[in-house]
């Protein structure tokens, strides 16, 4: 088979699920009649996803402070910017990208099999033959619940890590909480906690929507809902991560 | 008429599964399409209901071009056609009670019906087409997931029918169903049609189901209409294709089948 097919079926569903995002956004003032489902939706993607997204970045935190920590005794012979280096480091990177990174392979994956299974069962059929829009009845409440569950998660994250980077510094490098805490607040401040928030809404609305894309695309049962939903982790993480840069990029240059 | 096909094509890439299909179906008829499977059978049902768009020709429904309707047009047509999928495509979080009314509390049913149903009046109907289908009031409560195939696929046929609607299109509605229901699905495609003068057309392998209850019968192979007709118009029919489906069903040879 020529690359020229799945290469099209790519850019189709990229396609598709930018169609659904103006779709999803436009039909979002009309969605308030499914806040139940909606709110439920966030309950079992937020608090299903919270303890690992909490075990990776305790761990993240341990890692990055300790390898920071190390670099800096042995390059600089000074632990003093410890809290400021690896706060900007979790405020910018780490508490957003593993939040977002975990929520790809767990919701996403979980998002793209349900729809497709959905799909290749005739249940979306079923549901145009009904009246339903399926954007509206699939695609909507997932997009909400995954934004407000990104954003909660982003900032669960982030205090996890930056706590845990305390925790090193305070065994490790002999630093009071105080004087970590000193030590943190000229490096950053309340535009970071927005812009982490900004990222982790933006990452939170990409993955359902192509999450969604590849399972309203799939085709041809059990091994097409697998086909997809790996296609879909896949194209997910490069969005999350090609974003990030754009994001961080705008982020330094701009503002 | 109420459904006509003119000169549909379609292909899925280089594979052409619609070849200038044309045929009717008056008002009250049964039309059984019968075919191999991957011969086209369940796409013509899809393109009815504009969940496909033909390459080609025209597909007219109640006098209403289905290929140029516009969203509300089809929303319109679908609203008078319901669909028994080939899967029972029921939806997974939902009980039998919810899935077989939720056609009934959308808003296009309650404009037909120039009001709101009442939930009261939702489970009477609920309870009535779950009787049709052999199925009791005790499943009400239960997931897709805790009843049987066959069980599904009548609940499925179950809510195609609760909103009553005027065409009723089956992909292969007694496929993994028992003779006992096959038997009362075709029992009800019948009593629909002479009762209530509902449209139906049945895709299916089963020919004894075809001579059974159907006014007209389409064979369908390699895209292209074999056979189109009366049930004695098709009996007589050349095409091998079709002397098989007749011969293993009546259990002729192709001679006495003649």
């Amino acid at each position: 088979m020529s690359a020229q097919g799945p290469l099209r079926r790519e850019l189709a569903t990229l396609l598709l699920a930018a169609r659904l995002l103006g779709q999803t956004l436009a039909a979002l003032p009309g969605s308030a009649s499914r806040w139940p489902e909606t709110l439920q939706a966030v309950v079992q993607i937020g608090i299903g996803s919270l303890p690992i997204i909490v075990l990776a970045t305790v761990f993240a935190g341990l890692v990055v402070t300790n390898e920071i920590s190390w670099h800096m005794d042995q390059a600089l012979h000074t632990v003093s910017m410890i809290p400021g280096v690896t706060g900007q480091f979790i405020l910018r990177e780490l508490g957003i990208a593993i939040p977002a990174l975990l929520l790809v392979s767990k919701v996403g994956a979980s998002i793209t099999a349900e729809v497709g299974t959905m799909k290749v069962t005739d249940q979306i059929d079923a549901l145009k033959l009904l009246g339903i829009d399926p954007v509206k009845y699939l695609v909507v409440p997932r997009f909400i619940a995954t934004v407000i569950a990104s954003a909660c998660l982003t900032l669960i994250a982030i205090s996890v890590t930056l706590g845990c980077a305390l925790v090193i510094a305070v065994i490790h490098h002999n630093f009071s909480v105080l004087e970590y805490l000193n030590a943190l607040r000229p490096y950053v401040g309340v535009g970071d906690v927005f812009r982490a928030l900004l990222k982790g809404t933006v990452f939170g609305a990409v993955i359902p929507v192509v999450s969604c894309a590849y399972g309203l695309r799939c085709q041809g049962g059990a091994e097409g809902v697998g086909s997809a939903t790996t296609n879909s982790v896949v194209t997910s993480t490069m969005a999350v991560i090609l974003l990030d840069f754009l994001l961080t990029y705008l982020f330094t240059s701009v503002f | 008429m109420s459904i006509a096909f003119w000169e549909v094509s379609k292909a899925f890439g280089p594979k052409q599964v619609l070849e200038n299909v044309s045929f009717d179906v008056e008002t009250g008829q049964i039309l059984f399409i019968l075919g191999k499977s991957g011969a086209g059978k369940s796409v013509i049902l899809k393109h009815i209901v504009g969940v496909m768009k033909p390459d080609k020709g025209a597909i007219i429904v109640d006098g209403q071009n289905v290929t140029r309707s516009d969203a509300d047009g089809l929303a319109d047509i679908r609203r008078r056609c319901g669909m028994v999928f080939q899967h029972p495509a029921l939806l997974d979080s939902l009980t039998v009670y919810q899935n077989v009314s939720f056609g009934l509390r959308t808003p296009q049913f309650a404009r037909t019906l120039k009001r709101p149903m009442t939930e009261a009046e939702m489970r009477v109907r609920v309870i009535e087409k779950l009787a049709l289908v052999h199925l009791d009031a005790d499943v009400l409560d239960r997931l897709p997931q805790e009843l049987s195939y066959g069980m599904q696929k009548r609940v499925s046929l179950a809510r195609t029918i609760a909103p009553e609607p005027r065409y009723l299109l089956f992909d292969e509605p007694t496929t993994g169903l028992d003779p006992i229901t096959t038997r009362a699905v075709n029992d009800l495609i019948s009593e629909l049609s002479r009762k209530l003068k509902v449209t139906s057309i049945v895709v299916s392998h089963d020919m004894a189901s075809a001579l059974e209850v159907a006014n007209r019968i389409l064979v369908l192979d390699q895209a292209k209409v074999l056979a189109w007709g009366t049930i004695d118009e098709v009996k007589r029919c050349d095409e091998p294709l079709v002397r098989d489906f007749l011969s293993e069903t009546l259990g002729l040879s192709l001679a006495e089948a003649r």
